[in-house]
């Protein structure tokens, strides 16, 4: 009868840190994204995450996650910035060691890509880029969207969310 | 004893799951790595990899950074058929007003974020790539009498692209050939066959992308779902869910006599009245959303000046 207990105990603690290590872990999808204090976009930033960087679940608050990152920092990502991880068994994380992503490794070879891209406009010379490399460079900080809302009574400072 | 056994057998099969969950979802830097430390052959690398790209098979399974990419040339191409309106303090405003509706949206982030261009054309006409390259025209613009409008028609074009349309534009046996080929380990090599075949089937998959944008329009089940997405994303942002209804009234008036040559919005989607009739049966402005709408019609009413 001990026996059965022991065998019990064991399988249960096995199920339960798998279940943690599957659950708990996710991965930046997007080039860049902020941890940020709290969970808003104009919120102050906690850390900047790049593709393939890991964090951890700790509680979720509509489409807001509070995380936390490799080194100890905790604060709040949405939740289309990342994807559920994918815990390998036999590896241990080489992207947090590495610093590059895996979908960047992966798609380095594979998939559309700066390469694929490359060819295409080897191929359109036609084509000019200058317009979509200067728009990817707009960008809207904190403070601006902050008070963009603020002025306009919009989002917490008028009827929104 | 038996008992025993069984449990054991039972945890095992747990484990078995477990790690079988988990191999269907290794990634494919983890197998690179792998390979990398010779714990796994190349050979062993090349049947995981094809095994992870075979399960590909839908527009769902294309990654952000795919998507991107792919937006990044439909841009291109769209840019290809208008100039750009260089204002800079106009493209700023418009870019907080996107950003704005944006941040309540259901898909705030995508690989590089989503940013706003105007197009220099009369014609009155809106457009958005995948990943978030978002177009409007001078035309629509002043077509706008006030922020609710302008955002309410950025939010519509967010939602194509929170909801992925441009991506489901793209011809299902391309999308297949496009996974095929991405399994292939010869599709790696720069220069190979696979490769130019691959680069061939990017074309295809801006063509089938960009016909859609500018020529055919969207199927009406995805512009009924911009409209209502558009409502949702104001109405979170604060703006009055009334800006859209306003927008396809004015839109209304504007129409084309039939047979006159439709362009732009015109050509590439339903009739306004056809999408008036379907808002009207779900949005209500909230009260203090149509209080504090005059402060937004005022900066907006300044800052359209520099469309002219």
């Amino acid at each position: 009868m001990r026996k059965k207990s022991l065998v019990l105990f064991l399988v249960l603690v096995a199920a339960i840190l798998v279940g943690l290590l599957m659950a708990e872990t996710l991965v930046v999808k997007v080039q860049t994204t902020a941890v940020r204090k709290s969970p808003k976009f104009y919120a102050a930033v906690v850390k900047t995450l790049k593709a393939g960087d890991r964090v951890e679940k700790i509680s979720v608050q509509n489409d807001w996650l509070q995380v936390k990152t490799s080194d100890g920092l905790t604060g709040w990502l949405h939740s289309s910035a990342v994807q559920s991880g994918k815990v390998s068994l036999t590896a241990s994380d080489q992207s947090l060691k590495t610093g590059a992503s895996t979908t960047e490794v992966a798609l380095a070879a594979k998939g559309f890509n700066k390469q694929v891209e490359d060819a295409y406009r080897a191929q359109r010379k036609d084509l000019d880029y200058t317009w979509v490399d200067k728009m990817l460079r707009i960008k809207i900080s904190e403070a601006e969207l902050e008070q963009f809302l603020k002025q306009g009574r919009l989002a917490e400072f008028g009827g929104g969310r | 004893m038996k008992l025993k056994k069984k449990l054991l057998a039972l945890s095992l099969l747990v484990l078995c799951f477990i790690w079988l969950s988990s191999c269907a979802t290794v990634e494919k830097g983890v197998v690179d790595t792998l390979a990398a430390q010779g714990k796994i052959s190349e050979k062993d690398k090349a049947t995981i990899l094809k095994t992870t790209e075979a399960l590909r098979s839908t527009f769902a399974d294309i990654t952000e950074e795919e998507e991107y990419y792919i937006g990044r040339s439909v841009a291109a191409l769209v840019l290809s058929k208008y100039r750009v309106y260089d204002q800079a303090e106009l493209t700023a405003y418009v870019n907080r007003v996107g950003q704005a509706v944006v941040s309540f949206s259901s898909r705030p982030e995508t690989y590089a974020g989503y940013h706003f261009l105007i197009l220099d054309s009369e014609e009155i006409n809106a457009m958005a790539a995948p990943g978030g390259f978002i177009f409007i025209t001078r035309g629509l613009l002043k077509t706008c009498q006030n922020e609710e409008m302008l955002a309410a028609v950025l939010a519509h074009e967010v939602g194509h692209v929170a909801a992925r349309h441009g991506l489901q534009s793209i011809k299902k046996a391309r999308l297949m050939d496009a996974f095929k080929l991405m399994a292939s380990e010869a599709a790696s090599r720069l220069g190979s066959e696979d490769f130019q075949k691959l680069v061939s089937v990017f074309d295809g998959v801006l063509g089938d992308i960009v016909a859609v944008l500018v020529e055919r329009g969207y199927d009406r089940k995805f512009e009924y779902e911009a409209d209502s997405l558009s409502v949702k994303f104001l109405a979170q942002t604060g703006y009055s869910t009334a800006g859209l209804a306003e927008f396809l009234e004015q839109l209304k008036k504007e129409t084309p006599a039939a047979g006159a040559g439709a362009k732009g919005w015109f050509r590439t989607h339903p009739l306004p009245a056809d999408r008036l009739e379907r808002l009207n049966r779900v949005s209500t402005a909230s009260a203090a959303a149509t209080a504090s709408m005059p402060v937004r019609t005022a900066r907006f009413q300044k800052m359209l000046q520099l469309a002219n």
